[in-house]
């Protein structure tokens, strides 16, 4: 029963997915394809399915929420390390929530409103404090790269990573590891970034098929 | 999207359906067809899951910022096929292994996929779905990163994965398990990502190596047919570069 379910349900997958692309694809500028594709009424269906697959992904955050409330609660309820902070968290979640609903009821109506200064001071300001922090931990990471083995690339890396950090300087001894630096960010950089995206791209395409064929785990199991 | 661009689009679908389809009955017929080429990643990750049991500890696996519904929504079904093939073998310690994510979308995928990563086992009712935690990301991340530096210590982690979207704060959580001493892998799409994990993991994942996970780990003839398709697609890709380039040198010599 259960692999007549798992078959049905891949059947359900696979045609919902044929038909989305044919509708994106297909649903318009190529002549008498769009035209047919149109008559079946697919760009209609399309539309449909991608507004129900929007409505789902905004219904998502309220299962997060949920899944964040528990995780902490169950922590806080075993005692396990750092309950403190789970406490913390499921305090300051449960008064963030409260203060918006009363705010969208009117019964909160300070300007600006406590939930917007509660983002700025607290949240924005803490991540501008952690923002600073990434750089000493990317200088750790090159540090880090250059003393777990010397190879020519390790080398490589560091020397390329002093050229850019130099080369930003707004010092005009420095102006010659400028242009280097130019010359770096426009050709080898921007080269070997597009090769992965290329890559990412293709795979990306593969993964698309094998879904729309079927060949996924979820559909095996 | 014009209709160049949509005619195009429509070849490469059909080409890599096609393409996919007859590697598969290939490789159905001969296992050893095709042979892989090593990624140390691959290769380190059962030995990491390994000493992770043996060390009584969790196995940790985030998926960053990657979800559903958007752009990176393959990616997401990507690394939800490696977080698949790490809790399949760390389902059998004793501490479940654990999903990070900060995308509310990619939630319930990450709990089906550990759910049937413990059912494969016939462990189903040592699943918790409470093994994937959803941590809000914040305009730039960097919640997500000080939740999973936290997570990291709290939890006694014993190795991490880090396979999805990460930007630079990939850093901070990096630095964290380096210095409670735990083995890291890591690749993400965006660039600024990349570079951090290529500097400070024990072992990388590059580019489309992500979407891999499967055929190195599992290696069923779908999955090393997607494989071998890829590798089709990228040099068909590389010849669509280099012949038009040589033409215009060529032309370029005879001009000059």
């Amino acid at each position: 029963m259960s692999r007549l379910g798992a078959a049905f349900t891949t059947a359900l997958v696979i045609v919902v997915g044929i038909m989305t692309v044919l509708g994106l694809a297909v649903g318009e500028g190529l002549g008498n394809l769009s035209f047919i594709v149109q008559t079946q009424g697919l760009p209609v269906i399309t539309d449909l399915f991608l507004q129900v697959v929007v409505i789902t992904i905004a219904s998502t955050i309220i299962i997060g929420i949920i899944n964040l409330l528990s995780v902490h609660v169950s922590r806080i309820t075993q005692r396990k390390g750092g309950w403190v902070y789970s406490v913390i968290l499921v305090v300051s979640a449960l008064a963030v929530i409260v203060i918006t609903l009363l705010e969208r009821a009117g019964i909160l109506t300070g300007r600006p409103s406590l939930s917007a200064i509660l983002l700025e001071t607290v949240q924005v300001s803490i991540e501008s404090a952690l923002a600073g922090l990434v750089l000493f931990a990317l200088v750790y990471g090159a540090f880090r790269l250059m003393r777990r083995r010397v190879t020519w690339w390790a080398m490589l890396f560091t020397l390329i990573l002093i050229i850019l950090l130099l080369g930003a300087l707004p010092l005009p001894a420095v102006n010659g590891l400028a242009s280097i630096r130019n010359w770096l960010l426009a050709v080898p950089v921007s080269a070997g970034a597009r090769g992965i995206l290329l890559g990412i791209a293709l795979a990306t395409v593969v993964a698309g098929v094998r879904i729309l064929i079927g060949q996924d785990r979820s559909y095996r199991e | 999207m014009d209709s160049t661009t949509q005619g195009l689009t429509i070849l490469i679908i059909l080409f890599t359906m096609v393409t996919s389809i007859v590697v598969t009955q290939f490789i159905r017929r001969r296992r050893d067809l095709f042979l892989l080429r090593e990624i140390p990643a691959y290769t380190a990750l059962p030995m990491m899951v390994g000493q992770t049991i043996e060390a009584n500890r969790p196995a940790h696996v985030s998926w960053g910022s990657a979800g559903l519904g958007g752009a990176n929504t393959l990616l997401t079904l990507a690394s939800a096929e490696l977080f698949y093939q790490v809790a399949e073998r760390a389902s059998i310690g004793a501490v479940p292994p654990i999903l990070t994510v900060s995308d509310p979308t990619a939630l319930p995928l990450g709990q089906d996929t550990l759910r049937r990563a413990y059912r494969s086992r016939g462990l189903l009712k040592q699943y918790r779905g409470s093994s994937v935690r959803w941590y809000p990301s914040g305009p730039r991340s960097l919640a997500f990163a000080a939740a999973l530096t936290a997570t990291l210590g709290d939890d006694h982690v014993g190795m991490n994965v880090f396979v999805g979207s990460f930007g630079a704060e990939l850093a901070l959580v990096a630095e964290a398990a380096v210095r409670h001493d735990q083995p890291i892998i890591a690749a993400s799409d965006q660039l600024e990502g990349q570079a951090v994990a290529l500097a400070m993991s024990d072992h990388w994942l590059i580019g489309e190596e992500i979407f891999t996970a499967g055929a190195y780990l599992e290696g069923t003839p779908a999955q090393v047919a997607s494989l071998v398709t890829q590798d089709v697609l990228r040099f068909l890709l590389i010849l669509v570069i280099l012949i038009p380039t040589a033409l215009a040198v060529i032309d370029t010599i005879r001009g000059g």
